[in-house]
C-alpha cells in the first residue's frame, strides 16, 4: 500500500475517531438527563475518554498529513481538500492547546463537531495529489499557508468559546427587544451550521446515489463576441441550469425531468450556476433540517443546548474565546501577513497586490485588532466580544473559502479547476 | 513642562500633515506620470523622414497638433487628407502639425508619405517610447498642444472633420 | 470621564505627605484613591497606576483637541472598521491596476452592467489608489504615533516610580485579593514567602512587613513596540513613491533581442526560454484526456547588459557590456543592485526575424541567388545574381480591407507580406512585380501564386522561395518578465520585524504584580495583570498552597465590582 492511500486510510480513521469522540462528549453532558447517580463524576468519566478518543484522533489525523507529505513529495496544503484538511487538524491542535491552559475538557463538545464539519467540506473536493504549478514550487508554501491557517485555528476556537458563551449567557425567558433581538440572532447562528450541514449532506447524498447531469453552455466573449460551447458537469440535481445552457442529458429527481430554471444573466461564468445550484440545495436541505429539529425539540436548538453548558463559568468561556485569538493574533500576523508579503514579494515580485485574498487576510487582520482594542474597555468583555468573535469566524471562512468559490483571482488555488 | 510638551505636539502634527499632503497628492496626481490635459505635454526625441533627430523643444512658441498613426489603423488613414489640408490653412498662423507613426519601419512610412501627398511633418516612433511617456492607448489619439507647451486637449479615437477647424482655432486663442 | 473638579487640581496633596501631579487618581507613593470617583470605584481603576494622561489634562486648546483626537481609542477603532469596510468594497470588481490596457470608463459598464458602472464612476475601481482610503491609512498613522507617545510616558512614569504601597484600600480594592491570617510575626512571613515568589519569576522588594513582587514588565511595552514597527512600515510604504525608488514594469522580451529597460541603462537578452510540462502520465486520472496543459516548470535564460555608449542614440545600435547571467523561473528572480527581473509569462508562438529566399526560374528551377530578407527592418534594395529586387511596398499584417484592397491590419509581424519589382535578364524592360509572402500559411490564404499570375500578367517568370528551414530565422519564443526596482523593500522588512516582536511581547508574556501587608496576624494580598487573570490567580493560588493556605482559584476574584450578569 503505498503512502497516498495510507494517508486517505489515516484520514478516515481520524475522522471516525473525531465522531465518536463527538458521541461521546454528548454522552458525558446528558448525564443528568438520564438520572445518573452522581452527573459530575459521569460528567468527568465520559469528558475524559471523549478527550483521549480525540487526541488519539488528531494523532491519526498526523499521521495522514505526514504521509501525504511523504508520499506527495509537498507539504499537503496546496489545494482546498488538503488545506480543509490541515485546517480541521490545526483546530484540534488549538483545542488543545487551550484545553491544557484551561483544563475545561467540554470545550470539546463543540471544538470536535466544528473540526468534523471542516474535514466532511474538505473531502468535498477532489482528493488526488495534483502536481504543483511552478508559482507553488517553494518551501515557502509549507511556511505561509500553515502558519495562517494555525492562526485561523485559533480564531476558530475563539469563536467556538465565544458561542458556547453566547449559548449559556443569552436568557431565553427574557422578552424585552433586547434579549428577543439576542435570541434571533443566536438561533440564526445556529441556523446557517445547519445549512452547512446540509451542504455536506447533500453532497454526499447524491454523490452515494452517483447522481449526474450534463449541460452544454453557450459563452459568448463580449469583446470579441466570438461564442464557444463548454460542457458543464453537475453533480447535484440542476434546480438552476448555467446560464444560457442546453440540457444534455440529466437523470430525473423526484419526477423532475428537467431544470426549474437558468441561472441570471450576469452569472455567466462557467461555474456560476453549478455553485448557486449547490448553495440553493443547501438552503433547500438546510430548511428541512431545521424544521425536523425545531418539530422534534419543539424549542429554538440554541435553548435546546444551553443546559449542556451550565456546569460552565461564563467568565471562564469569554476568557477562553479572548485568550485563544490572543494567541492566534501575533500566528495569524506571522504566517497569513508577513510570511504571504515575503513570499509574495519572492514570487510574484511585489510584497503586496491588493489581490482580493490578500485584501480579505488584511481584513480579517484589522477585524481581529479591533476586537483587541475594544476589549481594552470594560464595556466590551462578556456578550458583545462574543458575538464579534463569531463574527470575527465568518470573516476568516469567508477569507479561507468566499474568495476563492466567488472571486477569482491570482489566489485562487482550488486546483486547477 | 508645559511648553515643551506643546511644542513636540505641534511638530509632530505638522509633520503628519505633510506627510499626509504628500501621500494624498502621490497618489491622486502620480499614476504613471503620463500628462493629462493641463499638464504640460512630454518630451520627445524622434527621427524624422529628413533622417534627423527632432525634439519637443523646437516647437516652442508654436501651437501643435501631435496625431499618432500607423499604416495599420484605418481611421488614422482616413483622417490624413484633413490633417493635410488643416497643416495648410494654419502653418502660417504658428501652428504645427506633427504626425508621429508607431511601430512601422522607414520603408513603410515613406511609402505611405509618398502616396497620400502628406506633407506636415512626419516622426517615427518604431520603439513606442514617445506612446509611453504620452501615454498613448487605442489609435488613433491627437494631442492639442497650446504654444506654451500645455496640453490643451486630448483626442481618442478618429477627429470630428467638422469640429477640427474650430478646436485648432480654438489652439490657437488659447496660448 | 472628566476630572476638571476644581478642588483636586487645587489640592494633590496625598495624606500620606507625597505631592501628585495634577490629575493623578491613586497616590502615587501609597496607592490611596485621591479623586472621589477613584474612591467611589469597589475595583480600582488601575490605568497607569492611575497617573494621569497628557491628554486629559488641561483645558483643550485647538492643538490638543486634534491630540486628544488621535490619542482616542475609540476613534482608532472607527478608523480602522472604516478602512476594513473600505477595503472590502474594492474585492467585488477587479480593480483596473488588475488590467493590462483598458479603458475603464467604459469596460467596468461592459463588463458587469448598471452595477459596475457605479462601481467606477464612485472611484471604486481604483479603491486602494483613492485619496479617501490614503487619507484613512495616514489618518491610522497619525494615530498610531498620538495614541502611541501620549501612553507610553505616563506608562513609564507610572511603572518605573514604584513604591511600595501600603494603603490598604489600595490592596483590597485590587481584582485579585485575599485576606487571611497568619499566625508568626510579619517580617518573618515576608521573608519566607520571598524565595517562593522568586522562584516563580518574580522580583521581589520587602520592606518589614509588606511587599511588593513583579515580573515580565516589558510585556507592557508590546503594544508600543507594535505601534513603532507598524508606523515604519507605513512610511517605508509612503517612500516608495520617491523617484528612483519603485518600479514595475512588464516587458516583453523576443528570443535573442536586447531590449531596453526604461529609465535605466540596462538592457536585458532573452538568451532562450525553456519550459517542460507534465505529461499525461504525470496527471491525475481527473485531468486526463481533458486537454489540460500544465506546465510544470519554465525559465528564462537571461543576460543582463549595461549600455557603455551610443545609449541615446537613434541611428547607431547602442554598445553593450555583459554584467550578469541568470535563468530566470517563478520564485527565482534575477536580481542586480537591486534591479529584479521575475518571470511572469511566455509565449512560444515562433517569430519570424528574417527569411533568405532564393531566386528561382519558374521553368527551368534554376537559382539565380538568394538574398535575405529582415521582416522588421527590410532593406530597399537586393541583389541576387544578375536580378535586382527592389522593394516597394511592405506590410507587417497582410489583409484585405472593406473594399478588397490590400491593408496592414496591425504592427505586429503576424502575417508579412513584401511587393518587389524585379528587373533583369529576360524580364520586361520596366521589371515585373513580385508578390512575396514568406509564411507558408499566408501563401495558400491569400493564393500567391494567383495574385503573381496576375501581375505578371500570366505566368510569373520568376519566384522568390525558401529552400530550406536553415533559410528560415526565427525567434522562438517571447518571455515576459516583471521589471522591478524597490529599494524601500528593507525597511518595509525592518517595520514587520519590530512589529512581530511587539506582538510577541505583548501577548505572549504578561505583567504580573503581587503586593501584600500583614498587619497584626492578618494577611492583605491583592495582585494586578495586564492579561491573563485567569493565569494569576492559579499562580497566587499556587504560591499560597506552599505556604499552606489552601485557596480556590475562583475565591481570589473580587466580587466587590459589577460582575456579568449571569440567568
Amino acid at each position: 500500500m503505498n503512502l497516498i492511500d495510507f494517508s486517505g486510510d489515516a484520514f478516515i480513521v481520524a475522522f471516525t475517531l473525531y465522531c465518536v469522540a463527538f458521541i461521546m462528549y454528548a454522552l458525558a453532558v446528558m448525564g443528568r438527563r438520564f438520572r445518573k447517580r452522581d452527573p459530575e463524576a459521569h460528567l468527568a468519566k465520559w469528558g475524559k475518554i471523549a478527550f483521549v478518543t480525540a487526541t488519539i484522533g488528531l494523532i491519526g489525523h498526523l499521521l495522514y498529513f505526514f504521509t501525504r507529505w511523504a508520499g506527495s513529495g509537498h507539504v499537503p496544503v496546496s489545494n482546498m481538500y488538503e488545506f480543509m484538511s490541515f485546517l480541521s487538524m490545526a483546530i484540534m491542535i488549538a483545542f488543545l492547546v487551550l484545553y491544557f491552559i484551561y483544563k475545561k475538557s467540554l470545550l470539546g463538545l463543540f471544538a470536535l463537531p466544528l473540526a468534523i464539519l471542516i474535514m466532511a467540506y474538505a473531502a468535498v473536493f477532489p482528493q488526488q495529489v495534483q502536481p504543483l504549478i511552478p508559482s507553488l514550487q517553494s518551501y515557502w508554501l509549507g511556511i505561509h499557508v500553515t502558519l495562517a491557517a494555525l492562526g485561523d485555528a485559533f480564531f476558530a476556537v475563539g469563536f467556538i468559546a465565544g458561542l458556547m458563551h453566547l449559548l449559556q449567557t443569552v436568557n431565553f425567558s427574557g422578552t424585552d427587544k433586547g434579549a428577543r433581538r439576542e435570541q434571533r440572532w443566536l438561533e440564526l447562528v445556529m441556523f446557517a451550521i445547519v445549512v452547512l450541514i446540509g451542504f455536506i449532506l447533500s453532497v454526499y447524498s447524491f454523490r452515494a446515489g452517483g447522481y449526474q447531469a450534463e449541460f452544454n453552455q453557450t459563452l459568448v466573449d463580449p469583446k470579441t463576441e466570438n461564442s464557444t460551447i463548454v460542457k458543464v458537469e453537475y453533480n447535484m440535481p440542476p434546480l438552476i441550469a448555467p446560464y444560457q445552457s442546453e440540457t444534455e442529458s440529466m437523470q430525473s429527481f423526484l419526477g423532475m425531468k428537467s431544470p426549474l430554471m437558468e441561472a441570471p444573466s450576469w452569472m455567466h461564468g462557467v461555474n456560476a450556476g453549478r455553485k448557486l445550484n449547490t448553495v440553493v440545495w443547501s438552503l433547500v436541505t438546510g430548511l428541512i433540517l431545521y424544521g425536523l429539529l425545531r418539530l422534534i425539540l419543539r424549542k429554538p436548538l440554541a435553548k435546546f443546548i444551553q443546559p449542556a453548558l451550565h456546569r460552565l463559568d461564563p467568565d471562564d468561556l469569554d476568557e477562553i474565546s479572548y485568550r485563544a485569538i490572543a494567541i492566534g493574533f501575533p500566528v495569524f500576523t506571522l504566517g497569513g501577513l508577513i510570511f504571504a508579503m515575503i513570499w509574495a514579494e519572492i514570487a510574484w515580485g511585489r510584497f503586496w497586490g491588493w489581490d482580493p485574498k490578500e485584501v480579505w487576510a488584511l481584513i480579517t487582520w484589522l477585524f481581529y485588532s479591533v476586537y483587541l482594542h475594544l476589549r481594552l474597555s470594560r464595556g466590551w468583555q462578556g456578550k458583545y466580544s462574543s458575538w464579534l468573535s463569531v463574527i470575527g469566524f465568518i470573516v476568516v471562512m469567508f477569507t479561507l473559502v468566499g474568495v476563492n468559490l466567488i472571486i477569482a483571482g491570482l489566489h485562487s488555488y482550488a486546483g486547477t479547476d | 513642562m508645559g511648553k515643551s510638551k506643546k511644542s513636540v505636539q505641534i511638530v509632530i502634527l505638522l509633520a503628519i500633515i505633510l506627510i499626509g499632503v504628500y501621500a494624498v497628492a502621490t497618489v491622486v496626481f502620480g499614476s504613471d506620470e503620463v500628462p493629462k490635459v493641463g499638464q504640460k505635454a512630454a518630451d520627445f526625441e524622434l527621427q524624422g523622414m529628413d533622417g534627423n533627430v527632432h525634439t519637443m523643444s523646437e516647437y516652442e512658441g508654436k501651437a501643435r497638433v501631435i496625431n499618432f498613426w500607423g499604416t495599420y489603423c484605418p481611421p488614422c488613414v482616413r483622417e490624413m487628407p484633413a490633417l493635410q489640408a488643416q497643416w495648410e490653412k494654419w502653418s502660417s498662423q504658428g501652428v504645427e502639425i506633427i504626425g508621429i507613426n508607431v511601430g512601422e519601419n522607414k520603408m513603410t512610412v515613406e511609402n505611405f508619405v509618398a502616396q497620400t501627398g502628406v506633407k506636415f511633418p512626419i516622426l517615427m516612433d518604431p520603439k513606442r517610447n514617445a506612446v509611453a511617456s504620452f501615454g498613448v492607448g487605442p489609435m488613433p489619439t491627437t494631442f492639442f498642444v497650446t504654444a506654451s507647451g500645455k496640453i490643451d486637449h486630448i483626442r481618442i479615437g478618429e477627429l470630428d472633420l467638422n469640429t477640427l477647424d474650430k478646436q485648432i482655432e480654438q489652439l490657437v486663442n488659447a496660448k | 470621564m472628566s476630572q476638571g473638579s476644581k478642588p483636586l487640581i487645587q489640592n494633590t496633596k496625598c495624606d500620606c505627605g507625597h505631592q501628585n501631579p495634577t490629575g493623578t487618581v491613586l497616590c502615587e507613593a501609597c496607592g490611596k484613591p485621591l479623586t472621589e470617583e477613584a474612591e467611589a470605584q469597589p475595583i480600582l481603576e488601575m490605568r497607569y497606576d492611575g497617573v494621569a494622561r497628557r491628554s486629559q489634562k488641561e483645558n483643550p486648546g485647538i492643538i490638543d483637541r486634534v491630540w486628544n483626537f488621535f490619542s482616542s481609542v475609540k476613534v482608532a477603532i472607527y478608523l480602522i472598521l472604516l478602512t476594513l469596510v473600505g477595503s472590502s468594497l474594492g474585492t467585488i470588481f477587479p480593480q483596473e491596476s488588475t488590467f493590462l490596457n483598458i479603458d475603464p470608463s467604459v469596460y467596468y459598464k461592459e463588463e458587469y452592467g448598471q452595477l459596475g458602472h457605479i462601481y467606477y464612476l464612485l472611484g471604486l475601481s481604483h479603491t486602494y489608489t483613492s485619496w479617501w482610503f490614503v487619507l484613512l491609512l495616514v489618518m491610522i498613522g497619525a494615530s498610531l504615533v498620538i495614541c502611541s507617545l501620549d501612553r507610553v510616558l505616563p506608562l513609564y512614569k507610572a511603572l518605573s516610580r514604584q513604591r511600595i504601597p501600603k494603603h490598604m484600600s489600595f490592596l483590597t480594592r485590587q481584582k485579585v485579593v485575599y485576606q487571611g491570617q497568619v499566625q508568626e510575626d510579619g517580617a518573618d512571613w515576608v521573608e519566607r514567602i520571598k524565595p517562593i515568589i522568586k522562584k516563580k519569576g518574580y522580583r521581589v522588594r520587602t520592606d518589614g512587613g509588606t511587599l511588593l513582587a513583579e515580573k515580565q514588565r516589558f510585556s507592557r511595552w508590546g503594544p508600543y513596540v507594535l505601534h513603532i514597527g507598524l508606523i515604519i512600515f507605513l512610511l517605508a510604504v509612503l517612500g516608495r513613491n520617491l523617484p528612483g525608488l519603485h518600479m514595475d514594469e512588464h516587458m516583453a522580451f523576443p528570443q535573442d533581442e536586447p531590449v531596453h529597460i526604461k529609465n535605466t541603462s540596462y538592457y536585458l537578452l532573452n538568451d532562450g526560454f525553456k519550459v517542460e510540462f507534465y505529461t499525461e502520465d504525470d496527471m491525475p486520472e481527473e485531468f486526463k484526456g481533458k486537454n489540460k496543459v500544465l506546465p510544470k516548470e519554465f525559465q528564462t535564460q537571461a543576460i543582463l547588459y549595461m549600455c557603455e555608449a551610443n545609449c541615446d542614440d537613434l541611428d547607431k545600435e547602442p554598445q553593450l557590456v555583459e554584467l550578469t547571467r541568470h535563468n530566470i523561473e517563478v520564485n527565482h528572480p534575477l536580481n542586480y543592485k537591486g534591479l529584479k527581473a521575475y518571470q511572469f509569462d511566455y509565449d512560444l508562438t515562433p517569430i519570424l526575424r528574417t527569411v533568405s529566399p532564393m531566386l528561382i526560374d519558374s521553368k527551368s528551377g534554376k537559382e539565380y541567388g538568394k538574398i535575405t530578407l529582415s521582416i522588421n527592418d527590410p532593406q530597399r534594395e537586393y541583389q541576387a545574381g544578375e536580378y535586382t529586387l527592389t522593394l516597394t511596398q511592405s506590410f507587417t499584417d497582410f489583409g484585405l480591407g472593406d473594399n478588397g484592397k490590400p491593408v496592414n491590419l496591425s504592427p505586429n509581424p503576424n502575417a508579412p507580406a513584401f511587393l518587389f519589382l524585379i528587373k533583369g535578364p529576360d524580364l520586361p524592360k520596366e521589371g515585373v512585380q513580385y508578390f512575396y509572402f514568406p509564411k507558408q500559411i499566408d501563401k495558400e490564404r491569400f493564393n500567391q501564386e494567383a495574385i503573381n499570375a496576375q501581375l505578371a500578367g500570366g505566368e510569373a517568370l520568376v519566384k522568390l522561395d525558401v529552400l530550406s528551414m536553415d533559410d528560415v530565422d526565427f525567434s522562438e519564443s517571447t518571455t515576459y518578465l516583471n521589471i522591478r526596482v524597490d529599494k524601500a523593500m528593507p525597511f518595509i522588512w525592518v517595520g514587520c520585524f519590530i512589529g512581530m516582536i511587539g506582538l510577541i511581547m505583548g501577548f505572549y508574556f504578561t505583567h504580573r504584580r503581587i503586593w501584600l501587608r500583614i498587619d497584626n496576624g492578618t494577611l492583605t494580598l491583592g495582585a494586578h495583570t495586564n492579561k491573563n487573570w485567569f493565569g494569576l490567580r492559579k499562580e497566587i493560588s499556587a504560591i499560597l498552597k506552599q505556604m499552606n493556605i489552601e485557596v480556590d482559584e475562583k475565591s481570589l476574584e473580587n466580587n466587590r465590582g459589577t460582575k456579568h450578569e449571569s440567568n
